[in-house]
């Protein structure tokens, strides 16, 4: 349960608009109850008057009061029950955006290990189900906690200023049990199936993976068949101990119903005797137990609430595991060069962490101005050395000084923005008339001239399609923008053909005049101008 | 979803029910008898309100049926916890038979139709989009019809007390259909507006984090999470927009439930006080008065539950959609799903791979790849496949693997239908499972010894990485994915055809794409295997493969010739 501490606390940070929430819930909840009793009430009383009327006795029956209340409560239900939904869905939609974006600032500042981790479409997917299981514990868990014991609270007084205080105690028992079993007992029982039910489903998950890319190679080996039915029998096994957490739960709910239907037969049963020694009238006897067996409504959505709440905990865990704080505070500084030097490495080892190192005693000095290529062959290195002359991955012994820098990772990563916002990224000062000319440089400008809205041309998954080609050339111009004067660039002709490569090669050598580069690609063709090449073993 | 559509998908909801109707039959069993329990409750109840407050009887006369009630809420949690358990396990068995269907769907698509779609796509579908077939069966499905029954039942009843009473409850729902469709159709358009929010937030949140290294180098964070912040705040506010409406359907629902409830008490009161003149209102007693008001509730919260229910069709209509498209993607008759040629009626020679007028036409092209194609090669042979990309080098192999099955024609792999006996297979991507060395290997040969795993592991110069971990060939292959390079999973997937020991080996471009070292170790394999006596056919355009081939074929457009 600790684990959800930290995300509790965010959605404490607005009490006043949950306390709003609640005080609604409350009334939705309190005049369903208060319908149901005073109609009771009144049915008896009426009851008890007709008889009388009929024997000939004068009584006077007040009709408007509880009239005007049933109307009242008839009124009151519908609409606070909407205003509860409209309002607290907007508090949810609330603590959406503000867990995703404190979970986006975390991960921002975790830890590189912790980082390493964000990779894979599987671990978003996760990442996804992970943060939508926090979204909801309020509305599930919180407020229906809150306000049945609080309006358990409430009957119990109810009980007490009518009845007695005996029969209120007796009343707090019976539901406290209930309450009890709905909650506490159930996460309890399903905590720890619940618990394992994510990781079970993502080892279940990289299985059913590995058998799709290994179809081939199984049928050709006649084991389709087999292995199909070991996944099979994996994926039944995840689902009898999901039925047996809902099992529980739909017990614990019978149970807990049986336990508020038995307080109102206790409830009964108690002002029996009351009613017997004329402490109490007809119509008030009939009014509690009815009260309660209103409760059944509000318990009845706690056990399936607290049954996921072992998978919400987990959740938690893991969004906690992924956004670890870097230790020792925050991201060492890459050290500035001496004065005439762009990058100094002295005697470097790159390694991922548990890993064989990939490289060891790597030097390398550049002075500024200087214009260096890399050459490897992929798999040699050359991209996990690129991380580290960019300071993405810390060298696992030796020296690294360099100026900052602008680095085009190997991998082209756009967003789902505006052409604008993601060349902008490179150089949040930059003035249109600069982004035109970085797009001419890299082929582009004719190319975002034609689209309708020029810079604002949405580009991403969902906007208008780049070809590989295409968004290499923007990830490059936005690297280009950025002033660093050291810029790493990582295979930047990924996906061009020759021609466009060659004008974008001779533009390139103008444009970095004054900096220092440092390019790395898989052959020399691949590369653009440069003083002198290493070639990586 | 086109009306038409959404009928097939619930024509197949239904049919994976079928099987497993006893248990949803035995969930809205349950349930009836948990809401005829609940019936027995409110009389009870106001059968000893009534006598005790009209009647005068002492408490201690009523013992009896206090006793009785309490019998009574002892069974109806008993079939309320029942009810859940029944739906539940209808639930599993359902979601393994939808699983069974879609495994049985790949298995005749076969690895070639497979290839096509990403892998995580498929097992999304077959993990996530079943699973959203839960809440259907286990909820929605005995739901929808207890909320037919039980309040028709609570009907039944309170019209036999009181007819007048039974009209009021029916007018406040004018007719059960025309609810539920009220009901659902706010619930629909709900569920949808909220999934799209949800799932553009998402998409918003997941394309930051996927980037999340690019804004850290270019200092950006900070401003991203403040566009988050931004951009989401707009999408809540759009869609409460349209939540106000869609809540409102839900409000009507509430609305005529409290309505009812208070007419019916209004009603009640002023007939037992005698000023209803007309009707059946002046044989009202409190016992009967009291428990129309006490069913009136339990008359509409089957439907209110029904109404909480109804994300849970919606969610498994949307993943049916599309599980049902995959199955229905190669419709009956297609290539992939032709019946293999009945039986062996011409068992060809063992010696020999033979296509005889084989004719072959890839799915949606209009004319065929392959017209009357006549080859035989002989065993022992090593054949290399050349031929321009697109050729039609990869049918070939795919032909002789049976992954693809001929329009007419026959083929014969030493006698037998392709793909009957097992082969060896070396595709464009090795493949490896999470797991130890051991696991890897034994996926494809389940028997084989420690020994003879070490040594094919050797053989394809996976060695020196073996013995580099701790626990030899029962240490993890990869940990955390990054421990094997593509040249390395090629040579996996080489040893387990060394340890296999098959007559037949086909390969795909068996050197396309490898460092020198791996390259180097698949043609020795080969030739270790041409030399064994093994029959190899490979597609290439590695020199040194073709100067290995004992034969070889240009396969370009469907021509296939000795070269």
């Amino acid at each position: 349960m600790r684990e959800l501490t930290p995300w509790l606390a965010l959605i404490f940070q607005r009490p006043w608009r949950l306390v709003l929430g609640g005080v609604l819930i409350l009334a939705t909840l309190a005049s369903g109850i208060g319908l149901l009793a005073l109609s009771g009430w009144f049915i008896t009383d009426t009851a008890i008057a007709g008889i009388l009327l009929a024997a000939g006795t004068q009584v006077a029956v007040n009709l408007y009061v509880p009239g005007g209340g049933i109307r009242f409560f008839a009124v009151s239900r519908t609409v606070a029950r909407y205003l509860e939904r409209v309002y607290n869905h907007d508090t949810v939609l609330r603590l959406l955006t503000d867990i995703r974006v404190a979970l986006f600032r975390r991960l921002a500042g975790a830890s590189r290990t912790g980082q390493s981790r964000l990779s894979g479409a599987q671990w978003l997917s996760r990442l996804t189900s992970d943060v939508d299981a926090l979204d909801t514990i309020y509305l599930r868990v919180i407020a229906p906690a809150a306000l049945a014991g609080g309006i358990t609270l409430l009957v119990a007084l109810l009980a007490w200023v009518l009845f007695s205080g005996a029969v209120a105690l007796g009343l707090l028992a019976i539901t406290t049990l209930a309450f009890v079993l709905a909650t506490v007992a159930v996460y309890v029982r399903t905590r720890e199936p619940s618990y394992r039910q994510a990781d079970r489903q993502e080892a279940l998950r990289t299985a059913v993976v590995e058998h799709i890319e290994g179809f081939a190679e199984l049928r050709a080996a006649g084991r389709t068949g087999r292995h199909g039915a070991w996944l099979l029998r994996q994926a039944h096994q995840m689902n009898s101990e999901q039925v047996d957490v809902d099992s529980k739960v739909g017990w614990h709910q019978a149970i807990s119903h049986l336990l508020i239907n038995l307080s109102a037969v206790f409830a009964l049963w108690a002002g029996y005797g009351l009613f017997e020694i004329g402490a109490i009238s007809g119509p008030v006897l009939v009014l509690l137990p009815i009260a309660i067996l209103g409760l059944a409504e509000v318990y009845s959505m706690l056990p399936e609430a607290f049954g996921k709440l072992g998978s919400t905990v987990s959740s938690a865990a893991r969004l906690n595991r992924d956004a670890v704080p870097a230790a020792e505070g925050g991201k060492t500084e890459t050290a500035e060069p001496p004065d005439d030097l762009a990058l100094a490495a002295r005697d470097i080892a790159v390694r991922h962490e548990g890993f064989a190192p990939i490289l060891t005693h790597f030097d390398l000095t550049l002075t500024r101005g200087e214009r260096i290529g890399i050459l490897g062959r992929s798999g040699s290195g050359k991209s996990s050395l690129a991380d580290t002359l960019a300071g993405l991955l810390p060298p696992s012994r030796g020296d690294l000084a360099r100026q900052p820098c602008a680095y085009l990772t190997q991998q082209t990563v756009l967003f789902d923005d505006t052409l604008r916002a993601n060349l902008e990224l490179g150089n949040p000062a930059a003035t249109d008339a600069e982004l035109w000319q970085v797009l001419e440089l890299v082929d582009l400008g004719d190319r975002f001239a034609r689209e309708p809205e020029q810079l604002d041309t949405w580009i991403g998954n969902t906007g208008s399609r780049l070809s590989g080609g295409e968004a290499r050339r923007v990830a490059l111009a936005r690297v280009l923008l950025n002033p660093a004067p050291l810029v790493i660039l990582d295979e930047p002709f990924t996906g061009l053909d020759a021609d466009t490569r060659s004008r974008i090669s001779k533009r390139l050598e103008r444009w970095l005049e004054r900096k220092t580069v440092v390019s790395l690609a898989h052959g020399s063709e691949a590369l653009p101008t440069t003083d002198h090449v290493i070639h990586l073993e | 979803m086109t009306a038409p559509e959404q009928r097939n998908v619930r024509r197949w909801l239904t049919e994976l029910a079928t099987g497993n109707r006893r248990w949803v039959q035995g969930a809205v069993l349950t349930g009836t008898l948990a809401g005829m329990a609940t019936i027995v409750q409110m009389i009870l109840l106001a059968r000893i309100v009534h006598l005790g407050v009209i009647e005068g009887v002492a408490v201690s006369e009523l013992t009896g049926l206090f006793i009785a009630l309490i019998i009574t809420l002892v069974i109806r949690a008993l079939f309320q916890g029942l009810q859940t358990r029944l739906a539940a396990q209808c639930s599993k068995r359902v979601r393994r038979t939808a699983r069974r269907q879609i495994h049985r769907h790949w298995q005749a698509v076969g690895p070639v139709a497979m290839g096509q779609e990403s892998a995580g796509a498929l097992a999304r579908e077959w993990i996530d989009h079943v699973e959203a077939l839960h809440g259907y069966y286990a909820r929605f499905l005995p739901q929808m019809q207890l909320s037919v029954i039980v309040p028709l039942l609570i009907l039944a009843l309170v019209f036999w007390l009181d007819w007048l009473a039974a009209v009021f409850l029916l007018l406040s729902a004018p007719l059960i259909p025309l609810f539920m469709a009220l009901v659902g159709m706010g619930a629909e358009k709900l569920n949808q507006q909220h999934f799209e929010t949800i799932s553009r937030l998402s998409g918003q949140f997941l394309d930051k984090v996927r980037g999340l290294t690019t804004l850290q180098l270019f200092g950006q964070t900070e401003s991203a999470a403040n566009l988050l912040a931004l951009r989401s705040d707009r999408y809540r506010v759009v869609t409460m927009k349209t939540l106000k409406i869609a809540f409102l359907s839900s409000a009507v629902l509430e609305f005529f439930a409290s309505v009812a409830i208070a007419v019916i008490a209004i009603y009640i009161g002023f007939g037992l006080l005698g000023y209803i003149s007309f009707g059946p209102a002046d044989e009202l007693t409190l016992f009967t008065g009291l428990l129309i008001l006490l069913l009136a509730p339990e008359f509409f919260q089957p439907l209110r539950t029904l109404s909480q229910y109804y994300h849970d069709r919606a969610a498994a209509l949307g993943a049916g959609t599309e599980i049902l498209a995959r199955l229905r993607e190669y419709p009956a008759g297609s290539h992939d799903l032709k019946p293999q040629p009945a039986t062996d009626t011409t068992a060809g020679p063992a010696n020999l791979i033979t296509l005889t007028n084989v004719c072959y036409t890839h799915p949606g092209d209009a004319s065929p790849w392959f017209t009357d194609l006549n080859l035989k090669i002989e065993k022992g042979h090593a054949v290399a496949l050349t031929g321009p990309s697109g050729g039609g080098k990869s049918t070939l192999l795919y032909l002789l693997a049976g992954f693809l099955v001929p329009d007419s024609g026959e083929i014969r792999v030493f006698g037998q239908p392709p793909g009957k006996a097992g082969f060896g297979w070396l595709g464009q991507k090795g493949f490896l499972v999470h797991g130890t060395w051991a696991d890897n290997l034994r996926l494809t040969s389940p028997d084989a010894s420690d020994i003879a795993i070490d040594a094919a592991l050797r053989r394809v110069g996976l060695g020196d990485l073996v013995d580099s971990r701790e626990d030899g060939i029962y240490s993890s292959v990869s940990d955390q994915g990054r421990g094997l390079s593509g040249g390395q999973a090629r040579r996996l997937s080489l040893a387990r055809i060394f340890l296999a020991d098959y007559d037949l080996i086909l390969l795909d471009e068996p050197t396309a794409g490898l460092d020198s070292a791996s390259e180097i170790f698949v043609l020795e394999s080969l030739r270790k295997f041409s030399e064994a006596g093994k029959t190899l056919v490979f597609s290439t355009h590695h020199h040194a493969l073709l100067t290995l081939a004992d034969r070889v074929l240009a396969v370009d457009t469907g021509e296939v010739a000795d070269a």
